[in-house]
């Protein structure tokens, strides 16, 4: 019987146990879900917090990109901006400058003389433009002698004024506005031949270039007329005596004046059709013979210096025609150290008919020269034949057959070979 | 050495005289340029190709508006106006034809 005791006292020593531990029990649950409890309310604050920095970071992120790109934007817009205007800015200039030109190279064969590469010559062109009121222009020649030495000359060297729709005011060195051939066909690209018509070279018939002032432009009339003109004044030609008498006019141009005297003169043309050209030219005033023999002349008295010249142009279809006439004369003067005056005269006609569809051209073109000097005296028939290679260069061939002087180079007929360029 | 105001002297004050007269009028190349930036010609270029086929092959052969740049078209115009007498209306004419056709 003891041992149902002993396990009743165990029983009611585990249930007094248990009746003292209940309230310690129930105060552990108690602060653990108070615990819990606080902790997910913080949870539930931070998920919230972050929830909240994660929409406005979803709503910042793409207005942040927005405005990166429109930053590229903008800094390309810029930069196409500046590429267009640098792109474009040569387009609004006021001043332009800009070089063009022409050269040539050539070979001469001469009956009775030398066979040699005669010819290297290189004209650059400075155009120098504001707006359209100023140009400033001028042309240098640059060849080869036949000793070898570079020689440099200025053709032309000249401002232009456009005074207004119909005149421009030209001051300076200009090419002779006489006649056609000098002011308009030398350049060697232009030239249908290799050579120059006699007399029409410098120191010839026709006046090269002047120093002065000038008024030249142009009008319109009708539905296809119009009408050039140029007038100018300038120092005129210097004389030389070589001998006792004159050795020639020289035209080149001169910055001085030894005697004082200029020479006022001009060119008219009409164009009563847009291919058809007449032209007149003239010159007046006084010359002196200012050296003799390579030694200056001071005061020797003066004579009456005369240019007279007509031309014409003339272009139907593939045909082109031109023509003129020019002299020079020089009157005597009995109380001159060179009493004889002279002159010199020349003209020629030209034909040239391009060979349709092809890059072909023929040439003939007749030329009577006439100098006080009979050595340079000169009638001349030349055929060439061209091959345009493009519209500003070409390969030419012309055969000279030539009638001066017995035994003076201006007798002895030339083949010519030329290779010319305009750019 | 002379004295007298010789015939030269005259004739080079005349032309300076009426350039500088000409130069005091209205400039019309100046005055037509505006009025083109404003308010275009559509005829122009049809003027210019018509002046440019009756005047530039008068001397030389006939140069392709291809060969230079608008620029450059300018300064040769000029070069030509001065040589082959055209006036500033031609020479605008054949300047928009060549730009407009290069």
């Amino acid at each position: 019987m003891k041992r149902p005791r002993k396990q009743t006292g165990m029983a009611t020593w585990l249930a007094s146990l248990m009746i003292i531990s209940m309230p310690v029990l129930a105060q552990t649950d108690l602060d653990r879900l108070t615990e819990l409890e606080a902790k997910t309310t913080a949870m539930a604050e931070e998920l919230a917090i972050l929830r909240a920095e994660l929409e406005a970071a979803r709503q910042e992120e793409p207005e942040s990109e927005l405005e990166a790109l429109r930053s590229e934007v903008a800094v390309a817009t810029q930069t196409a901006q500046r590429a267009e205007k640098s792109a474009n800015e040569w387009k609004n200039t006021s001043a332009v400058t800009h070089i063009s030109g022409y050269a040539a190279a050539g070979f001469t064969s001469e009956k009775n003389g030398t066979d040699s590469f005669d010819l290297v010559n290189f004209n650059p062109i400075f155009h120098f433009q504001y707006g359209d009121l100023v140009m400033w222009e001028s042309e240098l020649e640059v060849r080869v002698a036949d000793n070898g030495e570079t020689e440099v000359g200025l053709e032309y060297s000249a401002i232009n004024i456009f005074l207004n729709d119909y005149v421009a005011f030209v001051a300076g060195k200009f090419i002779s506005p006489l006649g056609n051939f000098r002011q308009n066909v030398h350049p060697a690209w232009i030239n249908k031949l290799p050579s120059a018509p006699s007399g029409f070279g410098h120191d010839g018939a026709a006046p090269s270039a002047e120093v002065g002032f000038q008024l030249r432009g142009g009008m319109t009339f009708g539905e296809q007329s119009r009408f050039t003109y140029a007038a100018y004044i300038g120092n005129g030609p210097k004389l030389e005596g070589v001998g006792g008498e004159l050795h020639g006019i020289e035209t080149g141009g001169f910055a001085g004046d030894k005697d004082d005297e200029k020479i006022i003169g001009g060119r008219i043309s009409f164009l009563p059709v847009p291919k058809l050209e007449l032209g007149f030219s003239g010159a007046f005033g006084d010359a002196a013979v200012v050296e003799n023999d390579g030694l200056d002349l001071v005061d020797d008295p003066s004579r009456a210096y005369t240019v007279l010249g007509a031309d014409l142009m003339y272009r139907w279809n593939n045909f082109g025609f031109l023509g003129e006439y020019i002299q020079q004369d020089i009157a005597d003067n009995a109380s001159s150290l060179i009493p004889m005056g002279g002159k010199w005269e020349s003209w020629y006609l030209q034909s040239a008919y391009r060979f349709a569809a092809t890059k072909w051209e023929g040439v003939l073109r007749y030329t009577d020269y006439t100098s006080p000097h009979p050595d340079e005296s000169q009638e001349q028939w030349t055929l060439g034949v061209n091959y345009l290679l493009t519209p500003n260069s070409a390969l030419k061939v012309a055969y000279e057959v030539n009638d001066g002087l017995a035994g003076a180079e201006t007798d002895n007929n030339r083949w010519l070979l030329q290779v010319a360029y305009g750019y | 050495m002379k004295n007298r105001p010789s015939h030269s002297v005259l004739a080079a004050l005349a032309i300076s005289t009426i350039g500088l007269g000409a130069i005091l009028v209205e400039h019309p190349a100046q005055a037509a340029e505006s009025s083109e930036t404003s308010q275009p010609d559509p005829m122009q270029f049809v003027r210019g190709a018509k002046a440019w086929a009756n005047n530039c092959n008068r001397c030389h052969r006939m140069r392709d508006p291809k060969e230079l740049r608008d620029d450059q078209w300018r300064a040769v115009l000029s070069h030509m106006r001065t040589r082959g007498g055209l006036t500033g209306q031609e020479t605008r004419d054949i300047l928009a034809f060549l730009q407009g056709s290069n």
